[in-house]
């Protein structure tokens, strides 16, 4: 299994990129282009990673690179895919990178539709929770209770009230050879399934929790940190789905939730009544992902 | 090979001559055929090609921009709302210059609902890049798509075409059609070769996120392939009539204008009828001339203007409506008219799919006879509206 | 842009009529952006971006070094340094008028972070003349305040009024020599169809596929990393996790490349034997 020192010296992102100090997605461009390496395609919709990855004429990309608008990441990919296959070039990766906003929200039909057809690609989605390159606007993946310009804190309302939606599970029900969760403060899992979905063929999704200090309101040496409570703390759970098996691949320490809200500006303005919430939708979040991974017999 | 089909099958059927090689597609009244013929060929290993059967039109237009920017010939065919839900994707391939061709079957935008043929689908992407011909029947349907590679992967161009067929007029109705040969298809159309590709040994950047240094000269670039297309139409229409005995005479086609007092501006298959009225008309020695306007993108606006040099009066035909403005080939030709001192005449009929019948044809010439001679004072007439006068 | 929101404000609570507004561009946190104002008695109809400003503010030192920051500045005109040099210590491209005040200093000690935009705004104040104190304060809670909230834009001002006082006016040095601003901008022509661009060596640098390696990011940075190499395990931690690459693997374990880190800290912070200290 690949580890750390395993990872090639090249970059294919390479610094000299735009991206905030502290940048939680700016790790995850670098580490997946480590992992994948020169014969990749790279898609970006319209995110941060399009801006700080690129402005015209520069570019950290040192593979293909192309864009074309915000709500079609999958079938876009799926068009590269199919035409690299009639060039006979099948030893090509083809991944998309898209945010939340871009996948939860305007896209996720595009993606619905590239995920039942099983074409042949991955697609990552990087959550950090909420519309960063136009200011932080909430999207259906920001969590409950989170501040946003669009659910700012008010007199009469604050912050968002829906929960997250879990599109991981979604995406299992399209029945793809390949779904999982990941963050990049767990290298080693996120690394073991980038691997894998390297090796897989069909469609691949994955999420990769990504923090986003200027959104989340946290000191940009915090990423890491935060990510790992994230997981910790039940709000994110790591698990993967291959061909029909769930596996949880990292059992959370279940530390109180207010131990990552605490850290960050969005959640600053919670109730009390807010954190227990929180609290009751961690638990319940953890025992359906439980119960779903019995379902998909991957735990006893 | 001479056969009876429809316009939705000669369009397919070019697709497949001209060796499309990926296919996305999203069904939609009256185009269905389209796609459904072309899943035929591929199933029945005629078409050797990639189909991908997505989950919208938007979808469609996406798959065929990326697959085409990695390096292949593609197709897809729409109409109507399908058209319409594609907009944002049809100023991608102008501006990232990638000769896509479609099929775009001519048919009404809702609301109200309806499945028959008015242009104001096609006409609001004028602004898009991209070249635009209607056709006026089904052999124009297959050669056109033929010839509309050849003229979108000329180096001086790189625009994509839509080959714009009236809804069931042409989609559903079947007349006789030489389908032609592959070998003769490919001696005239040669193998793609793509000027941008997505391929690791040699990278590129296909779309990146744009500051306003650069995107003016974009632009730029995009108007002058669009200028450079009035050219490179003509000369393969050229080669098209050397090569299948059929041409179509660029831009414009003239009938009957060189000795004409008065002439018609027709789009579609309209002409096809206003031919037989300009006929019976010169029988009766009216000298009436006909202009079948093939582009609206690029507009023949020289053309035109050389037109306008001799004749009375000019009228034009419209399927859709610029409301409170005209129709929008009437607007095109008025600017392209600029300066000359001729009754230009709209007439607005067929909307919504109603039939352009002769009498209507008839009317239209008449009511150019009058604007010659200064009796009829109106610019925009519509025809066959209940409770208007026209 | 906040500050010369602020400072639009404050010139409108002075009897001005003030505008102002961004770089027109994609701005990230941290890195090198403009923002313009405009400030007169009468109103004001021009729409432009501004080339030759009356008075130039640098909120961050060490873009002295990086960009001629004197030019178009008018030959009256005035540049107002966060530095915590002396005046006739600044070196730019000809002398000038300029004010210097240590708003990073201050910034820290009031705000607790490095955004000096609010001390900054208290240097112009006393520089110019223009805008009093009073209606800079104003100024400052106005576009602030609905922000941060009233607290935090209160010790903007108090950040602001700590800079008027400390601000030092003088005449720089002149005679630095800048590179000419350098961009690649072909005629329509000359650039790739579509901009499908490969990588591409060009007399400005490379462009293309690649070419942000040539952007150096570390001017970014407040503080910086210093790693003890007797301290380190050579985990590689730091290298994964850096978003910008700027921790480099070599024979011996690992050092920092200053080119392009924007000292964020996440190296230090996740060290786990605590090699690694952020220092300014």
């Amino acid at each position: 299994m690949m580890t750390i020192k395993d990872l090639p010296l090249e970059d294919y992102f390479t610094s000299g990129h735009t991206a905030c100090p502290g940048c939680g997605p700016a790790i995850l461009a670098k580490v997946i282009m480590k992992v994948f390496g020169k014969n990749t395609v790279i898609y970006t919709p319209a995110n941060c990673l399009l801006v700080f990855g690129g402005t015209y004429p520069y570019l950290a990309w040192k593979v293909p690179y192309h864009h074309v608008a915000f709500e079609n990441t999958a079938v876009c990919i799926a068009g590269i895919r199919r035409a690299l296959k009639r060039m006979g070039r099948d030893d090509v990766h083809v991944i998309g990178i898209a945010g939340d906003g871009g996948t939860a929200d305007i896209g996720i039909q595009a993606l619905s539709g590239a995920a039942e057809r099983n074409e042949d690609v991955i697609y990552i989605m990087y959550d950090n929770e909420a519309y960063m390159n136009t200011g932080i606007q909430r999207s259906s993946s920001t969590p409950y209770g989170a501040w946003t310009t669009t659910t700012p804190v008010g007199k009469v309302r604050a912050g968002k009230t829906e929960f997250k939606k879990d599109v991981p599970r979604i995406m299992i029900a399209h029945n793809v050879p390949y779904v999982a969760t990941a963050c990049i403060s767990f290298p080693n899992d996120l690394l073991a399934k980038l691997e894998k979905a390297k090796r897989i063929r069909g469609f691949r999704y994955l999420q990769i929790l990504a923090p986003c200090p200027t959104g989340w309101r946290f000191p940009p040496e915090k990423t890491i940190e935060v990510g790992r409570l994230a997981v910790e703390t039940g709000m994110w759970t790591l698990y993967e789905y291959e061909n029909g098996v769930m596996r949880i691949n990292h059992k959370p320490k279940m530390i109180p939730v207010e131990e990552y809200l605490k850290l960050q500006g969005r959640f600053r303005h919670l109730s009390e009544e807010d954190v227990k919430r929180i609290q009751d939708y961690v638990k319940r979040k953890w025992e359906s992902d439980l119960a779903l991974c019995r379902a998909y017999g991957g735990c006893e | 090979m001479m056969r009876v089909v429809t316009g939705n099958y000669a369009a397919a059927y070019a697709a497949m001559r001209a060796r499309a090689e990926v296919v996305a597609a999203y069904p939609i009244t009256p185009q269905t055929f389209i796609v459904e013929h072309i899943a035929e060929f591929i199933n029945n290993g005629e078409m050797d090609a990639e189909y991908m059967a997505v989950e919208s039109e938007h979808s469609a237009m996406s798959a065929i921009i990326s697959a085409e920017a990695t390096g292949v010939r593609t197709f897809t065919a729409t109409s109507s709302q399908g058209l319409a839900l594609m907009h944002e994707m049809l100023f991608i391939p102008p501006a990232l210059r990638l000769p896509i061709v479609m099929a775009v079957v001519n048919r009404t935008v809702a609301a109200p609902i309806g499945i028959w043929c008015e242009y104001n689908d096609a006409m609001p992407q004028r602004d898009t890049g991209w070249m635009m011909v209607f056709v006026e029947n089904n052999q124009e349907v297959f050669d056109m798509i033929i010839q509309a590679y050849k003229i979108a992967e000329n180096s001086d161009v790189l625009l994509p075409m839509m080959v714009c067929l009236d809804a069931f007029i042409l989609s559903h109705t079947v007349e006789p059609v030489s389908l032609e040969e592959q070998e003769a298809v490919d001696e005239f159309l040669p193998k793609y070769k793509p000027h941008v590709y997505l391929l690791p040994e040699d990278p590129m950047a296909v779309g990146t996120f744009t500051p306003p240094e650069y995107i003016q000269e974009v632009r730029y670039q995009e108007d002058v392939a669009m200028r450079n297309a009035r050219r490179v139409i003509a000369r393969v229409d050229e080669e098209f009539g050397e090569k299948f005995g059929r041409k179509y005479h660029g831009l414009v086609e003239k009938y009957m204008v060189d000795d004409a007092d008065v002439v018609l501006i027709t789009l579609g298959t309209v002409t096809s009828t206003a031919r037989e009225i300009v006929h019976k008309l010169r029988d009766k020695g009216k000298k009436v001339g006909l202009v079948k306007l093939r582009f609206m993108r690029p507009f023949p606006e020289q053309e035109l203007r050389e037109i306008a040099e001799n004749v009375k009066a000019i009228g034009v035909y419209d399927r859709s409506v610029s409301f409170g403005s005209g129709g929008p080939a009437y607007i095109e030709v008025r600017n392209a008219l600029y300066g000359f001192d001729i009754p230009v005449i709209n007439f607005l009929a067929g909307i919504g799919g109603r039939d352009v019948m002769a009498p209507d044809i008839n009317l239209m010439f008449e009511k150019l006879y009058m604007a010659a001679d200064g009796a009829e004072k109106k610019n925009i007439i519509w025809i066959g509206t209940r409770g208007v006068e026209p | 842009m906040l500050a010369a929101q602020a400072l639009a404000s404050a010139a409108f609570h002075d009897g001005y009529y003030g505008v102002a507004f961004p770089f027109f561009g994609a701005e990230r946190r941290g890195a090198p952006v403009l923002a313009f104002a405009r400030i007169d008695r009468e109103k004001i109809y021009q729409k432009t971006q501004i080339y030759e400003p009356d008075c130039v503010v640098v909120l961050d030192d060490k873009l002295v070094d990086l960009v001629n920051v004197a030019e178009g500045l008018k030959q009256d005109g005035i540049a107002i340094i966060n530095s915590s040099k002396k005046p006739d210590e600044i070196e730019l491209e000809r002398e000038a008028k300029v004010a210097v005040v240590d708003a990073t200093t201050i910034a820290l000690e009031v705000l607790g972070t490095p955004i000096t935009n609010s001390a900054m705004l208290g240097a112009f104040a006393k520089a110019t003349g223009i805008i009093s104190m009073d209606a800079l304060e104003k100024g400052i809670m106005d576009i602030f305040g609905p922000r941060i909230g009233v607290e935090r834009a209160k010790r903007n001002i108090e950040a602001a009024k700590k800079a008027y006082e400390s601000t030092d006016i003088g005449v720089c040095k002149g005679g630095r020599m800048f590179e000419k601003g350098k961009k690649w901008l072909p005629n329509w022509d000359e650039l790739p169809i579509g901009l499908a661009t490969r990588a591409l060596k060009t007399d400005v640098g490379l462009v293309g596929i690649g070419s942000f390696v040539e952007n150096k990011t570390g001017t970014w940075r407040t503080f910086r990393p210093v790693i003890n190499k007797e301290k380190c395990v050579n985990c590689l931690l730091c290298w994964f996790y850096c978003p910008d690459g700027a921790i480099k693997r070599v024979s011996d374990g690992v050092e920092v490349d200053y080119d392009y880190c924007k000292g964020c800290g996440i190296c230090a912070n996740e060290c786990p034997v605590k090699a690694i200290t952020m220092v300014r």
